[in-house]
């Protein structure tokens, strides 16, 4: 076994790790940590290279230069005590379509050697167990993400990999994963999230890394990063004859706060709301494209 | 390499089998050619002649076509039950055999023996039911044919055509069950994604394809071994049939699992199995054709399969007799699990690239 104790205590610890497809270098040398509990969230568009290091820590490719461990394990080691330890949900829906909702999990169960897998409790989780029976070519879209995200968690991992979780979901199916994500990490597991979402990494990430063409190029909790690089300002709003007229101010300038005040105190006045930066803003200030891209 | 993750992933694809219209048309391919080709070539539903007898005492006529193979006996008690069964046509003649028939044949007293036919007896039943009884009252009484037939062959000497084409039905059962499912299975699992799903969990990829093999070989054996036994090929000797043919299903899904190895998709993979199919059932051809040089079949690997089930099945050879053609087969499934093994590590990294 391939195991080493690292002094960080990380779930995840990658130093230097690249990859490429022939001569297209897909990821070009990255590093970052996740602790137990914590959820990271990988934020970036498509092709950034976002799954390709995940297909890494998951040993589905193996890396060209670099050291990845995943629970103190060198990915590169092709360790089945590694796979043990860790659940992924990909981009993909992988699911046997001819088998039922609990066939799935059941089987999945087996692989790790689970005996007696609770594949109700897991499909009451993600609110599927109405639907265990049923086999999963029957179900939509949304409840194939669940089943998804159901099958990650049958082996109650320690580490988690889940690859754009709740892409081109529902608001409410959106909500009820992310949901039991965090109960995920706050029962212990390092949580690895990849998404061009910004508004879920947002909302569930711990800390979040934007992944450009293959580099990390800013890592930091998403209040850190909207503290660095965004701009603090003021939308305030007025009736303008029969429309409305709406001003934004930056805090930080220099005479915002006599402009502010003057309006405040304009009989005009509807509304004042504070507003910070996006983590898009943020990342198209920091590459110069946007997370669709 | 662990067996218990192996028989998980078989105990999946065997529980997932009957989903798959290709292991059903595994199954049903050999069972409809058998009834095909044996309705244009064999008998498979030409019927035994079907005899009924009142023997009233204890004849030897009634014990000599007891002792016949191909003739479907029927005892019964009284004369009317005989007449009514054969103008219902449950059978195709009947014979009444009073008490004391025997001793009055013997004794040369030419008594009167009542045949009954029936109007709906197919004509060959009933020359076969006629002669035979008439040649069994000749040997109770003892005298010889009044003259010596000559017999002369007209036709093709060999086996009949019913026969040749066995090795062409067992080849199917092989082929379809042993290289079409276990290689079909490969292709849809990386389709669909779900040999990704499999391979990031604590089993390898060895594993995976141990257990597909291992599908198709159980396959295989049960549609070969059901195929002969279709035919009426098992001959008398089935543990070395079932022998020979597990080791034919060996090779045959091995070959499966390497074409579902190498190929991206369904398309390649159908597309591979055509351009190679005149390559796979080549050997077979040889059997219907006889007087073709019988070395050429030799050149194509599945030739090595094929010889030791025709030679123990249909020939009621002894597996000695073939001992090195089954020790080349198993070689050629060692040197494909090599190639899969390899390919393998090939396959995985370019699921991950996709």
């Amino acid at each position: 076994m391939t195991e080493v104790t690292t002094g960080s205590g990380a779930a995840i610890q990658v130093e230097g790790l690249r990859y490429s497809y022939g001569d297209l270098e897909a990821v070009k040398g990255i590093d970052f940590e996740v602790q137990p509990g914590q959820i990271l969230g990988f934020l970036g568009p498509n092709g950034a290279g976002k799954s390709t290091t995940i297909k890494m820590l998951t040993g589905q490719l193996t890396p060209k230069a670099g050291v990845a461990r995943v629970l103190g394990i060198d990915v590169a080691t092709d360790n089945p005590e590694l796979q043990a330890r860790i659940g992924v949900c990909f981009e993909e829906k992988n699911l046997y379509i001819n088998m039922s909702a609990r066939e799935n999990l059941e089987f999945f169960a087996s692989l790790y050697g689970i005996k007696d897998a609770d594949a109700e409790g897991v499909l009451r989780r993600v609110g599927l167990a109405d639907r265990a029976k049923d086999r999963v070519k029957t179900f939509s879209k949304g409840m194939r993400q669940r089943m998804m995200i159901s099958r990650a968690f049958i082996n109650k991992p320690d580490v988690l990999f889940l690859d754009e979780p709740t892409d081109g979901l529902d608001p409410v199916t959106s909500a009820a994963i992310r949901r039991t994500i965090r109960e995920e990490a706050e029962r212990g597991a390092a949580v690895l999230l990849t998404t061009h979402d910004m508004f879920e990494a947002d909302e569930l990430s711990d800390r979040v890394a934007f992944i450009n063409e293959g580099e990390i190029v800013a890592l930091d909790s998403a209040e850190n990063l909207k503290l660095k690089y965004g701009t603090r300002s003021v939308k305030v709003r007025l009736r303008d004859g029969d429309g409305v007229r709406e001003e934004i101010l930056p805090l930080d300038g220099d005479g915002s706060s006599s402009r502010l005040a003057e309006l405040a105190a304009s009989p005009d006045l509807m509304t004042i709301h504070t507003e910070e930066a996006t983590l898009e803003q943020i990342f198209i200030q920091l590459t110069g494209r946007g997370l669709e891209g | 390499m662990s067996l218990s993750r192996i028989w998980k992933v078989l105990r999946k694809d065997l529980a997932l089998g009957p989903r798959s219209p290709i292991f059903l048309w595994a199954i049903v391919l050999p069972v409809a050619l058998t009834v095909i080709l044996q309705v244009a070539f064999g008998s498979l539903f030409d019927p035994e002649p079907r005899l009924g007898i009142v023997d009233e005492g204890d004849s030897a006529i009634t014990a000599g076509v007891e002792d016949m193979e191909g003739i479907e006996l029927t005892m019964l008690d009284d004369e009317a039950e005989l007449k009514r069964q054969v103008e219902a046509n449950d059978l195709d003649a009947g014979l009444i055999l009073p008490e004391g028939f025997d001793e009055a044949v013997k004794g040369g007293e030419k008594p009167v023996l009542q045949f009954f036919i029936g109007g709906e007896s197919y004509a060959s039943n009933r020359i076969i039911l006629t002669v035979t009884t008439l040649d069994l009252v000749r040997e109770l009484e003892g005298s010889e044919a009044p003259v010596m037939v000559d017999i002369v062959d007209f036709g093709e000497a060999g086996l009949p055509i019913s026969i040749r084409l066995i090795p062409v039905i067992v080849f199917y059962a092989l082929v379809i069950a042993g290289l079409f499912v276990p290689g079909s299975n490969i292709v849809e699992e990386k389709e669909q994604g779900t040999l990704t799903a499999i391979l990031v969990t604590p089993v390898k990829s060895a594993e995976v394809l141990a257990a597909k093999w291992l599908f198709g070989v159980i396959l295989a054996s049960v549609m070969g071994v059901a195929s002969l036994a279709m035919n009426g090929a098992m001959g008398s000797n089935w543990a070395e049939v079932v022998l020979v043919v597990v080791i034919a299903a060996m090779l045959s899904a091995m070959l499966g699992v390497v074409v579902g190895v190498f190929a991206k998709d369904s398309a390649m993979m159908f597309g591979i199995v055509k351009g190679a199919g005149i390559f796979l059932f080549a050997p077979a051809v040889f059997y219907i054709f006889p007087d073709w040089p019988q070395w050429i079949a030799k050149l194509f690997p599945l030739y090595w399969i094929i010889e030791p089930i025709w030679q123990v099945s249909v020939m009621g050879e002894s597996v000695t007799t073939v001992w090195s053609e089954l020790a080349v087969a198993l070689g050629i499934t060692a040197a494909l699990g090599v190639l899969a093994w390899w390919l393998a590590k090939r396959m995985q990294a370019q699921m991950a690239g996709q």
